[in-house]
């Protein structure tokens, strides 16, 4: 009799929490915002490894990067998600903006090439996602047609948000001008490369996973 | 204020020497005042149509099959939409609101009157819908 109710409990909150466990958070937002700084910082943080490289040149990040079974810890509660880090949303995608870079021209038709491919990419994600995070570069004007698109979209798929206001460190940073752009969502000041503010990051990723 | 010449639309900056002596490509001295704001959006649709040559042309055919995955030299033509237009080789324009509606197609733009058209993409979202 007690074999049988463990089994059939096991079988109902199994049910239950299975969706939970298989969870697929994306990382969205525009060229240079610091979506691979910020994946690479929970990553390092609870699984020891990087996910992608990181650059001052925009659109390094040209393929959707995956990391399985990332597990946080936070405040006795554990949150498991499989993070998916996307290329950088764009309208245009120049070779010459690459050039300013230092970038000879052939690896800079290259690489716009590869960044076009990688918005088509992150865009086809969109669907398989159970939650977003919004990566936004605090320092940018934050009412951007890419921002406002990618938001509009998630917002009509029914998909959670959550706005992480990246670069807080820099001194023309300001996390209002986002919060007032997006008064219905939450948004959260960071700095992924300094690692600022992330313990608010972590609370608001387990509030935003409760709304899945 | 710019200028731009009435016959043949070259635009020109506020005080240039043309628009007394006569335009450079026509000519003519018959030019309208126009906003700045308009120059900058004439010249970025100049951008969009430029004029490209053999060479190039086979490039972005090429390009645009590495995108779209197209490996067959069939390209299907039409639609009044794209959601990837390719300017010349690397300079690329995204229509997200095209990418992200999940009920049309994608559209690459090869040039004037050449479109590849991804089909597969149409079957995703019936299959969603």
């Amino acid at each position: 009799m007690f074999k049988l109710l463990k089994k059939f409990s096991a079988r109902i909150f199994g049910g239950l929490f299975r969706k939970k466990d298989n969870l697929k958070i994306g990382f969205y937002g525009p060229p240079n915002a610091g979506k691979t700084s910020l994946a690479n910082k929970i990553c390092k943080d609870w699984t020891g490894e990087d996910i992608g490289t990181v650059s001052n040149v925009p659109h390094e990040t040209r393929n959707v990067q995956i990391k399985e079974k990332v597990e946080i810890k936070y405040k006795g509660k554990t949150l498991m998600f499989k993070l998916i880090d996307t290329p950088g949303i764009a309208t245009k995608i120049d070779y010459e903006n690459f050039m300013k870079f230092g970038l000879k021209k052939k690896k800079a038709k290259k690489r716009a090439k590869e960044a076009t491919q990688g918005i088509i990419e992150a865009i086809q994600w969109l669907d398989d996602m159970d939650a977003v995070i919004i990566v936004l570069d605090s320092t940018q004007n934050p009412y951007s047609q890419v921002n406002i698109t990618i938001i509009g979209n998630l917002v009509a798929r029914k998909i959670p948000i959550l706005i992480a206001a990246n670069k807080i460190d820099l001194k023309k940073s300001d996390v209002k001008k986002i919060e007032s752009a997006f008064p219905e969502y939450e948004v959260v000041g960071i700095s992924a490369k300094e690692g600022k503010n992330i313990d608010e990051f972590y609370e608001s990723l387990f509030k935003l996973s409760k709304k899945i | 204020m710019p200028y731009k010449c009435v016959h043949c639309s070259k635009l020109y900056e506020d005080g240039s020497e043309q628009v007394l002596k006569g335009c450079d490509g026509c000519g003519r001295k018959f030019f309208f005042y126009i906003r700045k704001d308009q120059v900058d959006k004439i010249r970025e649709n100049e951008e969009l149509d430029v004029e490209l040559d053999a060479v190039e042309k086979k490039q972005i055919e090429q390009d645009v099959r590495e995108i779209s995955g197209f490996e067959d030299e069939e390209v299907p033509v039409f639609l009044d939409f794209e959601s990837v237009k390719v300017i010349r080789p690397g300079k690329y324009a995204v229509d997200l609101g095209n990418l992200f509606a999940t009920n049309k197609p994608r559209v690459y733009k090869l040039e004037d009157g050449k479109y590849i058209i991804d089909l597969s993409t149409i079957k995703i979202s019936e299959r969603q819908t």
